[in-house]
């Protein structure tokens, strides 16, 4: 990640009430989640136990949505594919 | 027809291959061509569409973060023995070009297809050399003449007021293409030979005002096209020549860091697409009205050109912060334009091929032929090239694509801590890039119509 150093950060259109800060190095995240997965990449040297599990545990929920997204993404591709061989069916 | 029935196939061969089907259908495609088919072109255009569209859905499978930053971070050095001397070599070629474009251009036959400027600067420099500095690597810095001359001129290093940036490049850029449009620039060569002169001066000049180094690196804006080209090449310089994959300098957070290097990116790849737009029967017909009602040509061309680019850089800043919005970030719009920015030069690097494969190939022979006796040059040889030439070259319209759609992916991946997060942060880019290439390909199907009241 870049220029984290000194973050000039503005807060999304829809902010949290209060924002995840993260304690190493002040960027601020919508939520814990993000937030625990930030710390695992960028302070992974300097973890506590707890700020471990909590990366751990938003590694394994991250790869769920993955998993799901994945599912929608191969159904937009198989989508756009047949849609084409149909209309070029069709068409040409 | 068939000229474009022929890009199509290719295009949907190309999305075949893309979602990992080809071989299977590879057969019943080659059939398929033999028929008598007539592919209309709003579906010609969708098919390009489709495949940016599904290109972005494949690359978001990739999701492992050490897999794309090794594939990015991914070098191997060379020492090349005897560089000093090929640098210098390098010089002297750049410096006697300068003199021969000169001398050529203001002494030799006025014919354009006769005269070697003409033929050095457009098909031998614009297009042959440009090519190099995105396919191989940036070797501008060397061959530039003018900066070797300004390396031995004193300078006066006055300082350089920080707040114009990098926009003197940007007007500088907008000036050249505008002049390259509305002038004869490329077809009289003493014209072109004064063009040359003037830029000799300016340049120099410049140089020497404000430095070699603050000159070349920030105001030129020829130095900054082949420097941002040059990021996208396997080739660069450090501590010897490195190699990387093609497109991985692109993905480096240092490369854009203000708003007006994203302005000059966006005019880059804004000019590509002027440059086609005004070649098209719809622009021809939409300029004869508007002239008709008495608005001089020249200012219609240079209107064009400046409402055209700040419609770019309105659409570029719109889908930064659609981006902002869509990744629920703290990052600033700003950060996200800069580190968003440099997949475009990809982009214009494929429709540069697009456009210049094909005129540099068939003017190379002349240009050959003219190079040994300038002043009393042979008849110019026409090289006739293949039907297939157009798929071709579209391809390679798909492939800067298809780098751009990578390289912001790893980009945003290095930006985001969560990955759906990342993914969704690319939607409003991809859409405008789903947008620009509809446009392009149109523009590129369209057929060619000199642009009228110019040259």
């Amino acid at each position: 990640m870049t220029e984290h150093t000194n973050p000039r950060q503005t807060p999304p259109s829809d902010p949290p009430e209060e924002p995840a800060t993260c304690s190493y190095c002040g960027e601020k995240f919508v939520d814990e989640q993000l937030l625990a997965l930030h710390r695992g990449i960028e302070h992974e040297s300097r973890l506590s136990e707890a700020e471990a599990d909590a990366y751990r545990a938003a590694r394994d929920t991250e790869r769920e949505d993955i998993r799901l997204f994945r599912l929608k993404a191969l159904a937009a591709l198989l989508a756009i594919y047949f849609g084409f061989i149909f209309v070029y069916a069709f068409v040409v | 027809m068939t000229a474009r029935r022929r890009l199509a196939f290719t295009l949907f061969g190309v999305l075949l291959g893309v979602v990992g089907t080809a071989g299977a259908h590879g057969a019943g495609l080659a059939s398929a061509s033999g028929r008598s088919l007539n592919v209309p072109t709003w579906l010609f255009l969708l098919t390009g569409g489709g495949v940016i569209g599904a290109s972005f859905l494949l690359a978001s499978f990739v999701t492992d973060r050490t897999f794309i930053r090794r594939i990015h971070g991914w070098r191997r050095t060379f020492s090349i023995p005897a560089i000093r001397v090929l640098t210098g070599i390098g010089r002297v070629v750049g410096i006697v070009g300068l003199l021969f474009v000169l001398v050529v251009g203001f002494v030799g036959p006025q014919e354009s297809l006769y005269n070697a400027a003409i033929l050095v600067v457009w098909a031998g420099w614009w297009s042959g050399y440009a090519m190099t500095t995105y396919l191989v690597g940036n070797t501008w810095p060397i061959l530039n003449p003018w900066r070797s001359i300004a390396a031995v001129l004193p300078s006066l290093e006055r300082p350089y007021p920080d707040r114009l940036d990098a926009w003197p490049s940007v007007v500088g850029l907008l000036a050249l293409i505008w002049l390259e449009v509305v002038s004869p620039v490329a077809d009289q060569p003493r014209f072109l030979a004064g063009i040359v002169a003037g830029y000799t001066v300016v340049t120099l000049a410049g140089a020497v005002v404000f430095g070699e180094e603050t000159w070349f690196g920030t105001v030129d804006p020829v130095s900054r096209v082949f420097r941002y080209f040059g990021r996208v090449a396997p080739l660069y310089a450090d501590d010897g020549i490195s190699v990387r994959l093609p497109g991985a300098g692109l993905s480096e957070a240092k490369l854009v860091t203000s708003r007006a290097e994203v302005g000059f990116v966006v005019a880059v790849l804004w000019v590509t697409t002027y440059d086609g737009l005004v070649a098209t029967p719809l622009w021809r017909r939409y300029a004869v009205t508007v002239v008709e009602s008495g608005v001089p040509p020249n200012l219609l061309y240079a209107a064009a050109l400046v409402v055209g680019y700040l419609v770019f850089l309105g659409i570029y800043r719109a889908a930064a912060k659609e981006s902002k919005r869509r990744a629920r970030t703290y990052v600033p719009v700003e950060t996200l334009a800069h580190r968003f920015a440099p997949p475009l030069v990809a982009i214009a690097a494929g429709y540069h091929v697009a456009h210049f494969l094909g005129y540099f190939l068939e003017l190379s022979p002349t240009l050959v032929g003219t190079l040994p006796s300038p002043l009393s040059p042979p008849e110019p040889v026409a090289l006739v090239l293949p039907a297939w030439f157009g798929g071709l070259e579209l391809s390679f319209v798909i492939l800067g694509h298809l780098l751009a759609i990578w390289v912001a992916h790893a980009a945003a991946y290095d930006v985001f801590p969560g990955k759906l997060q990342a993914i969704r942060s690319q939607y409003p880019t991809t859409a405008a890039m789903v947008c620009y290439t509809i446009v392009s390909l149109w523009i590129v199907s369209q057929p060619y119509a000199v642009p009228p009241y110019v040259s």
